[in-house]
């Protein structure tokens, strides 16, 4: 019983995460092998899966996901690191902070639609744009692929830039200021101080932050589904938005599930590569 | 060497930037803000209105057009229901993984971890299908069991870092008074972790406000939209987008979240990281 105590207390906590982890888990992939007409199911084999692979939309939605998020991800990691640096040691840091986070504090529904307002309902960027003389006339950021991209990457930045600010900043005021200050006496100019001695004692809190913040915009869905729907053509179509197409528009569900097992599999094994690690090191 | 900092970097640089990005910050911000104080005939118009009229027409249409009552209703209830969840199965959870020594533990705690990397689409066709078969669809109390699940992880691994901090005298010092494990919890854990608790809880709040895919498959009427999603349903057919009632609504959920984050400032990027970090 004494021994039993442990797993008494963390048991019903993993049985809750078992039951929409695994079960669903299991329910998808027994879904992806069948044709699903209402609530009629009929089996396919691995149908789905041949269909899935062949089909450019679907690799288009795995393309766009890294393409989106992968710039995203990359501007967010150096606007927050630039901003921290210089944030972190100012008298007036606190406020500094307040403000920078005010963005992350906003539904990401509201995000979207404030940034599809400015680049196409209201055309505000355009217009700003023209009084700047940049352009002559009103862009449709709808109408090319870059541009229709830009838009997600630019809500994303302005949301969620703070939260990695916030996390350097803290990463940054709890480094040992004395190795830094002994440098700086031997004569270390600031640019390689923070190359060669802050940035290397981040690395595991620039990991654990990374990570979470590519979980999430791997994930990447609400934008998508208020500001683009996907168009032009599909091009900024993400991994989510693909299988809630597949699934909830066409209805589609068991090729929808196929997608998701997909996904599932590829979370699983980069959560066993990448995640576990930093999050070891990032206690250490 | 004035206008310098000791490092020799310049403070006029420092402010330069510093500066620019609070406006990238406020600057939409305002603006988004200008949109819901404005009649809905200068929000989408052939040149972009800068200096609106002031109207309180959105608030006004708010209240009667649309059921945001029941939409603030439904966010508290789903919101609260699903953080008190959290903390019962996570309190213990946290307990277990950080005072006891037992095969598995490790493991077990990065299972809890890994579910936060699970994305939302791949479990959401099971678990509509789920909530059909339970009779649950377009309901609160299937939002409050999302949301609880969606943060489980998240409070579970806050708690679990602040329980590490505990020295572990403090309980020997009681087990020797002859106090069982979960008066241990109850009278000395939960007190001294009490500031993770706060934070664990105001974070999950945040993420279960934001949530939107699966309240979008969830909720379909009145009786469980939420905020989050109801703005995506703010369109009156021909005349499009209600964007003057969406701006509303966006400032109306942020204010308590701003509040709720200032208290918890100091923990804020402890929470964010889910420990990793001790801010």
């Amino acid at each position: 019983m004494r021994a039993l105590f442990p797993y008494l207390l963390v048991a019903p906590a993993v049985t809750y995460l078992l039951s929409i982890t695994l079960y669903p888990g299991i329910y998808a992939i027994y879904q992806s092998f069948f044709l699903v007409r209402f609530n009629e199911w009929i089996p396919v084999g691995t149908d789905n899966y041949v269909e899935l692979f062949a089909d450019t939309e679907f690799w288009g939605a795995l393309l766009n996901t890294l393409i989106i998020g992968g710039i995203a991800l990359a501007v967010e990691c150096l606007l927050a690191l630039v901003l921290a640096y210089f944030a972190y040691r100012d008298p007036f840091i606190r406020g500094w902070r307040i403000v920078f986070l005010m963005p992350m504090l906003f539904m990401p529904s509201a995000v979207a639609f404030l940034w599809k307002l400015a680049f196409n309902d209201g055309r505000v960027i355009s217009d700003l744009l023209m009084r700047l003389g940049l352009i002559s006339q009103n862009i449709d950021f709808l109408g090319s692929v870059p541009l229709a991209r830009l838009t997600l990457i630019v809500a994303d930045v302005w949301q969620w830039t703070p939260f990695l600010f916030i996390i350097f900043v803290a990463a940054l005021q709890g480094q040992d200021q004395e190795i830094e200050e002994a440098a700086r006496l031997d004569g270390a100019r600031w640019p390689q101080i923070f190359w060669n001695i802050s940035l290397p004692m981040m690395r595991p809190v620039i990991a654990v932050a990374v990570i979470l913040r590519g979980i999430d915009i791997t994930t990447m869905f609400t934008n998508v589904y208020i500001m683009t729907n996907g168009t032009p053509g599909g091009t900024t179509e993400t991994i989510s938005y693909f299988i809630y197409r597949q699934g909830f528009r066409t209805f589609n569900f068991g090729y929808a599930s196929a997608a998701a097992v997909i996904m599932l599999i590829i979370t699983v094994v980069s959560a066993q590569l990448i995640v576990k690690r930093a999050f070891r090191s990032g206690r250490a | 060497m004035a206008g310098r900092t000791t490092r020799g970097e310049s403070l006029w640089l420092r402010y330069m930037v510093l500066g620019s990005w609070a406006l990238v910050c406020l600057v939409p911000m305002l603006w988004f803000l200008s949109i819901g104080l404005r009649p809905r005939t200068e929000i989408i118009t052939p040149q972009p209105v800068y200096w609106p009229t002031f109207s309180l027409d959105a608030w006004h249409a708010l209240w009667s057009d649309w059921p945001i009552g029941a939409y603030l209703r439904n966010s508290v209830l789903a919101v609260a229901g699903s953080v008190v969840i959290d903390l019962i199965l996570a309190i213990p959870a946290a307990y277990s993984l950080t005072r006891y020594e037992y095969r598995g533990r490790e493991d077990i705690g990065f299972y809890i971890l890994s579910t936060r990397m699970m994305a939302p689409a791949i479990v959401a066709i099971p678990i509509f299908f789920l909530f059909r078969n339970l009779g649950l669809l377009d309901s609160v109390w299937a939002l409050m069991l999302v949301y609880a699940a969606i943060n489980l992880s998240v409070v579970t691994w806050i708690l679990r870092s602040y329980m590490m901090d505990i020295p572990k005298e403090l309980e020997d010092a009681a087990r020797t008074d002859g106090a069982s494990d979960l008066r241990i919890l109850w009278e000395i854990i939960i007190p001294v972790t009490l500031p993770g608790i706060i934070t664990a809880a105001v974070i999950a709040a945040i993420f279960a406000i934001n949530e939107f895919l699966f309240t979008l498959l969830i909720a379909s009427t009145a009786n469980a939209y939420t905020m989050s999603v109801a703005l995506a349903n703010f369109t009156g057919g021909s005349d499009g987008i209600i964007y003057n009632a969406i701006a509303l609504v966006s400032f109306l959920a942020f204010l308590p979240i701003f509040i709720l984050v200032v208290l918890i400032q100091k923990n804020l990027s402890r929470g964010l990281t889910m420990g990793a970090v001790k801010g």
